[in-house]
């Protein structure tokens, strides 16, 4: 991203909106598929839209809306869909040094989805104190309207829209992949994440091609952050002078 | 949806909303009892390089297109030399993304006639 300097001169409420444009591309299309799914489920367009404002999570809403349309005790629906969210555990943490005392900062906690984290994690750092609730309030705010947005469009027209523009959708969430690329990108800076970024890359684009959609993230990091301490041991270097 | 339902949904949101919450209450505590100045250092090692690795595992799952044949393949191949490139010339975050998803689009287009 551009220098401090940059994001001096622009509102932290525009720049927040601005930097979560890219977001939208991702979110509108799958907000649409959930609301579709939602009503081919049997819940009503408010149910679907009421579901994307509380629980604002994609995989465990659509986990959700599935379970229940397939008769799955709700005990287990609750579990597996707040099972698929434990990977949000390690967000907050890490921005943690970059979030002040305000007591509007445990509220907004709601809108730290994972692209909000990785939007977050880049752009909290390179802002003055007095920015970052602004930001993250305005970045937070867009994706969340667009998702709950999305849903409604989704239960009310979905049908229409994805038959009349199927590569509409398609073309549109690729802004999902470019805006993770864009993050990721400055963080090639040594051998050590050479390895374990490429490996988390590769790993979670496999497991995501065989199927194994929700456990792909997690996995992924981990098998990651294995390489990237095995990488700094030298194992994998062949700088350990032992071998 | 009947009482049970609306419960379900309601236990959901409230875990989900929690798992966002605690952990930051948690570390707000952990980084209070460090000096101020060391926050950055207070952080334990193993959360922050979980940290880019999480969004590049998002990375990883978003890449795979919707649907999986030799073109979505190329079209996507594509689109990323696109960002990569638009991101080394402008080192900005919204115009990558644009001209991504752009080259994207055409390369779709241009594969599927």
């Amino acid at each position: 991203m551009k220098s401090q300097t940059a994001t001096d001169q622009i509102s932290p409420w525009l720049l927040g909106l601005r930097d979560a444009m890219p977001l939208l591309g991702g979110y509108i299309p799958v907000a649409i598929s959930f609301g579709l799914i939602s009503i081919q489920a049997g819940f009503s367009t408010f149910e679907a839209i009421i579901i994307s404002t509380l629980i604002y999570a994609g995989a465990s809403q659509f986990l959700f809306v599935g379970m229940i349309a397939a008769g799955s005790p709700l005990w287990l629906v609750v579990i597996l869909s707040l099972l698929i969210n434990a990977r949000h555990l390690v967000y907050a943490p890490n921005l943690a040094p970059w979030i002040g005392s305000n007591r509007w900062w445990p509220w907004l906690m709601h809108g730290l989805t994972d692209q909000i984290f990785a939007l977050a994690h880049t752009r909290l750092p390179e802002l003055a104190d007095e920015q970052r609730l602004g930001w993250f309030t305005s970045a937070s705010l867009t994706a969340w309207f667009s998702w709950v947005g999305g849903t409604a469009i989704g239960a009310v027209a979905g049908e229409t829209i994805t038959a009349q523009w199927p590569l509409l959708g398609e073309v549109m969430a690729f802004a999902l992949p470019a805006l993770f690329l864009v993050l990721i990108v400055p963080r090639f800076t040594s051998r050590e994440w050479y390895i374990s970024l490429i490996v988390t890359i590769a790993v979670a684009l496999l497991l995501t091609v065989y199927g194994l959609n929700n456990a792909a993230i997690p996995m992924a990091a981990l098998c990651g952050a294995l390489c990237f301490y095995l990488a700094r041991v030298g194992v994998i270097s062949g700088d350990n002078t032992d071998g | 949806m009947d009482n049970a339902l609306w419960l379900a949904l309601l236990v959901t949101a409230a875990g989900t909303f929690l798992m966002r919450l605690f952990p930051l209450l948690w570390m707000k505590r952990h980084l209070e009892r460090h000096d101020d100045k060391d926050a950055l250092e207070a952080i334990p090692n193993w959360l922050g390089i979980l940290a880019p690795l999480m969004v590049a595992a998002m990375l990883g799952v978003s890449l795979v297109p919707k649907t999986i044949d030799l073109s979505a393949w190329i079209a996507t191949a594509i689109g990323v030399v696109a960002t990569v490139l638009a991101w080394r010339k402008t080192q900005s975050l919204g115009l990558p993304v644009f001209a991504g998803v752009a080259i994207y689009g055409l390369a779709s287009l241009a594969l599927s006639l």
